[in-house]
């Protein structure tokens, strides 16, 4: 693994040495029309648009372990799959959609299994300073974001995919775009029986078997509206979501067809935007309300028939949000923005005791602006309050240096000071929520090496970075003088680590070739100096593409590696994750306006165990039918 | 340079697919068990990462993880409690629901037997014959020890804690959580144990959960007092012959008396109590008639889970849980209450057996 860093790293610097011509980062036309200050982009990355829409049959935590840098804990397919960004746990990952938080507030955590690509636009990594905007990314941002369409006509997308264990995705974008006026519905349903083989080694003696209750069914409907007039845009979206699934049994129960356990989740995420540019600047006024059911129900039967209900946990959050948010040029290359936002969570659960309610008040401001030539420095401040009382002042500072002396190649540093608000669940779950919790409080330096070259018909965009970042106040549930666990802000974690990214373009005749790659190291400890859980220290993925003509063919690649499932220094023989690989392949055609994909998952039919106990599909089939007008 | 560029980047692509599945060198099988003290780790509740410790006595030494290196797999989820009958170990799972019989020398595995719904201990009653206690399920189960088929009787109330005095089994009823509000958690039912007949219902404080025999056949129970205050955590004593509560000893609000346990002579019981996570060791004679207000061992910081008491030489063991994610303790201490020594165990050692 050290030497696979070495060998990045010297693609990097070689690639730094030749020099040539430098390529520009695409502008958004998405957004507004101000060019954003280099120290603005130097903590964060957007994921291909392109990418983006031809995985868009896969969830947000397959394109995030597959195609970024963050580590996901997955249950397996249509199981929880949460987040670990730069060696920090779930709640740590903060995910915003056009700028509103998409974490529960119940359990702080968004669960990626249920964000289907298909519903996403426009995907950014941000991290460090780059998550000063708003509270809860002690790790990092994924920001989400829809974006512009006018002038396009009608709009007609189908897909239909069929897959192994009896797996549909049924995909529809339809609507039309005048030069002003857009209205779009998109909608999709997935379901599997999910009845994969695999080899049981939970039981004795190990055994072959099919995995029960694994059954799911998602659907989601989309409507949008966009208007564009003058320098205005009003954008309302509504994005809902249904989920019925049901949990398999860790591998050492599976026999026991006396219990019955799923989750039905729904959401309504709704937005109202008004947006107008001048000059100079613009401004953003938007409106959210977003509502979510989570419904857990774990039932036992005993032999004699009995059904004993043991949870059926109902939890229903609805959350509003206001944001103004201001963008305005200052004086020569500095810019001003500056944002406020209101959020009131509301949760109505029968594990607290009555309706629970939260208000968070923030105040943002960030400079942005040349020192230099080729110094660019972002500042910024936040202050928020919570219940109306503050929760302090949160600074980053981000230095941007754009190299003299080897064009295309810019040096970034960062400074971030960022809390995170206890869940409502911490506070107030009944019994043991712990009204008295602190928020957790992160501060974190990183810095790294952006290179982006072109060389004739060769691109090449990579990043060599490393943090350093320390959590105090870390919640954890501990035992108390009754049997119940309550929350306390009992540890400090330290995070650091190194992140290596890659991508290369080459064009040549009618061949287009695409590798790309991201390769994590992460080191967290508690005070006890044991890696925190389900953590690797190693992650990496790749992915590598050729396009002839209309036939492409493509490659991805997942690597974890070992994990810790206790904070032992020594785990038992048996309870310690081994490092696994995955190789998945895909071989298409596009043919006037068809799209015909044939994919393998797992092609080398890896045994392996992502949660331990877990089970986990071997090889498997996809096959896509893509029609677009 | 493309080339060059090109040809690294194949090597670094090649070198990530090749990384091979590393395989965990499996450990020897554990030695055969002799003279000494099985310890069940009930591990992180849905882990599934329950181990098998055993202390042997003549190398002083603790050798773990002996069901994983002898079976290749798990215990499974929660590790309750053990039960030795004849050769056969039987290692109670309860949130796996299943009840695992291994041989006890080289802890094998021979059967499993399955279809509970929250099992906590087993009692071998007969010959051919052992009750199993059930959490969830109102009644317990009865085994059959040659073909391991199992019937189950009905009794009102969930079961815990079982002793067996003559022809009767005492059971407490120690929990109500998940099941109807007419179940009791306040008492000990007897059985009858040759027709598994409930013949009578004893009544005592709330969440009955460890109980011990003395000497003289009274029945000693610790009674946690609830799950939520107001509490009334007590220890009672009871006469086996006539099912009456001989007396009642109550403990201060917010203390969580548990891990009943009682010498070879069944002169003196011991048992755990202060606050849960930290909870210090008492002594008292069954013919006291308060309860000690010094404690035996203090914790001094340890996190007590269990406790066991060698009706040999009157030495007495305790299980540190630690923070209940790391590896505990099995920490011994003389008759006198004398520190002797300590070893690392598994996650949440608990319950402890005597081979």
């Amino acid at each position: 693994m050290k030497k696979l860093f070495v060998l990045l790293f010297l693609v990097v610097s070689f690639a730094a040495m030749a020099q040539d011509t430098i390529v520009l980062q695409s502008v958004e036309v998405s957004d507004y029309a101000i060019r954003r200050n280099q120290a603005e982009t130097a903590m964060e990355r957007k994921m291909d648009t392109a990418l983006l829409k031809r995985l868009n049959t896969i969830t947000m935590s397959q394109l995030l372990i597959q195609h970024s840098p963050v580590f996901i804990k997955t249950y397996g397919p249509g199981g929880v799959a949460t987040a670990s960004f730069r060696g920090t746990t779930a709640s740590h990952t903060l995910v915003l959609w056009n700028g509103f938080q998409l974490n529960a507030p119940t359990l702080g955590q968004v669960d990626f299994s249920t964000i289907p690509v298909f519903m996403t636009e426009q995907v950014a990594l941000k991290w460090g300073s780059g998550t000063s905007a708003n509270s809860g990314g002690l790790g990092g941002v994924i920001n989400i974001e829809n974006t512009q369409h006018f002038g396009e006509g009608l709009i007609l997308d189908l897909k239909q995919t069929y897959g192994s264990f009896n797996s549909f995705g049924s995909y529809i974008t339809a609507g039309y775009s005048w030069a002003s006026h857009l209205l779009r519905v998109k909608a999709y349903r997935t379901s599997s029986d999910n009845d994969f083989e695999y080899n049981n080694i939970g039981v004795i003696p190990h055994q072959v078997m099919k995995q029960k209750n694994g059954e799911f069914v998602d659907y989601g409907l989309m409507p949008e509206y966009q208007w564009r007039f003058r320098n205005s845009l009003i954008t309302i979206v509504s994005w809902n979501q249904w989920s019925d699934r049901n949990c398999p049994q860790i591998m050492p129960n599976v026999n026991n067809s006396s219990t019955k356990e799923y989750t039905e989740n729904g959401y309504s995420r709704n937005f109202i935007s008004y947006k107008t540019y001048w000059q100079t600047g613009k401004i953003e006024i938007k409106s959210a309300y977003f509502y979510e059911k989570q419904h857990y129900f774990l039932e036992s039967y005993t032999d004699i028939g009995t059904p004993v209900t043991k949870i059926n946990s109902i939890n229903d959050a609805n959350v509003f949000h206001q944001i103004i948010d201001l963008n305005q040029d200052v004086y020569k290359s500095w810019k001003l923005n500056a944002k406020v936002q209101w959020d009131h969570e509301q949760v109505s659960s029968n594990n607290y005791d009555g309706i629970k309610d939260r208000d968070i008040m923030s105040f943002y401001a960030a400079m942005t602006g040349k020192l230099l030539k080729p110094l660019d420095l972002r500042l910024t401040l936040r202050n928020d309050l919570v219940d109306w009382v503050s929760a302090g002042f949160f600074p980053t500072a981000t230095l941007s240096y754009s190299c003299i002396f080897v064009k295309g190649l810019k040096i970034n540093v960062g400074y971030s000071h960022n809390y995170r608000n206890p869940s409502l669940n911490d506070l107030y779950w009944n019994p043991g929520g712990n009204p008295d919790l602190r928020p957790e409080n992160g501060k974190t330096v990183d810095g790294n090496l952006a290179f982006l070259k072109k060389i004739g018909r060769f691109s090449l965009e990579s990043q060599v970075g490393a943090y350093y970042s320390e959590v105090k106040d870390w919640i954890q549930w501990v035992p108390t003088t009754y049997r119940y666990w309550v929350p306390e802000n009992v540890a400090t974690v330290i995070a650091y680590g190194s992140e290596v990214h890659l991508k290369l373009n080459y064009n040549i005749y009618h061949c287009k070739f695409t590798v790309s790659g991201n390769y994590v190291y992460s080191h967290t400890t508690d005070e006890s100096g044991q890696q925190l859980i389900y953590i690797p220290w190693h992650h990496a993925n790749a992915f590598a593409e050729a396009r002839w003509k209309m036939l492409y063919l493509n490659y991805t690649m997942e690597y974890s590696g070992e994990r810790k499932t206790s904070m032992n220094a020594n785990e038992f023989y048996g309870f310690r994750l081994l490092p696994y690989t995955l190789h998945h392949v895909a071989i298409g055609a596009q043919v006037r306006r068809f799209n015909v994909e044939f994919k393998i998952n797992n092609l080398t039919d890896v045994d392996y165990m992502a949660v331990l106990w877990r089970a986990m599909p071997g090889r498997s089939f996809e096959i896509s039918l893509n029609y677009k007008l | 340079m493309r080339k060059r560029l090109f040809l690294m980047l194949f090597v670094a692509v090649v070198a990530f697919a090749s990384c091979s599945k590393k395989k965990e060198t499996p450990q020897p099988a554990p030695a055969q068990t002799t003279k000494g003290l099985f310890v069940l780790n009930e591990g992180t509740f849905t882990y599934a990462n329950a181990s098998l410790s055993f202390y042997n006595f003549d190398k002083n030494e603790v050798e773990n993880n002996l069901f994983f290196r002898a079976n290749n797999a798990p215990i499974g989820d929660v590790g309750q409690s053990l039960t030795l009958i004849g050769d056969d170990l039987y290692i109670v799972v309860n949130n796996s629901k299943y009840i695992y019989k291994v041989d006890a020398k080289s802890i094998v595995y021979k059967a499993k037997i399955e279809g509970f719904t929250s099992p906590r201990y087993m009692l071998q009653v007969s010959d051919d014959k052992a009750y199993v206690s059930d959490l969830v399920s109102t009644g317990f189960w009865v085994l059959n020890l040659n073909d391991l088929s199992k019937t189950f009787v009905e009794t009102g109330n969930t079961t815990e804690a079982m002793v067996k005095v003559g022809d009767e089994v005492f059971m407490s009823n120690w929990s109500n959580y998940y099941t109807s509000s007419e179940t009791s958690n306040n008492t000990i039912q007897v059985v009858e144990y040759v027709n598994n007949t409930l013949v009578d219902e004893i009544e005592v404080a709330k969440e009955p959960n460890a109980m011990v025999v003395d000497k003289n056949n009274h029945i000693w129970v610790s009674c946690s007092g609830d799950y939520m205050p107001p509490c009334e955590p007590s220890i009672f004593c009871i006469d086996a012959a006539t099912h009456q509560v001989i007396r009642r000893f109550d403990l201060a609000e917010g203390s969580y008396p548990s891990g009943m346990a009682i010498d070879g002579a069944g002169e003196n019981i011991f048992f755990m109590n202060g606050g849960y996570g930290t909870l210090n060791v008492y002594k008292m004679s069954v013919d006291a008639t308060e309860i000690p207000e010094t404690p035996f061992i203090t914790s001094e910081s340890k996190v007590f889970y269990n406790l066991k008491v060698n009706p040999q030489n009157g030495d007495i063991y305790l299980t540190d849980a630690k923070n209940y994610v790391v590896n505990g303790d099995l920490l011994r201490y003389s008759a006198d209450g004398t520190f002797l020594a300590s070893f690392e165990l598994g996650i949440i050692p608990s319950y402890m057996l005597f081979n």
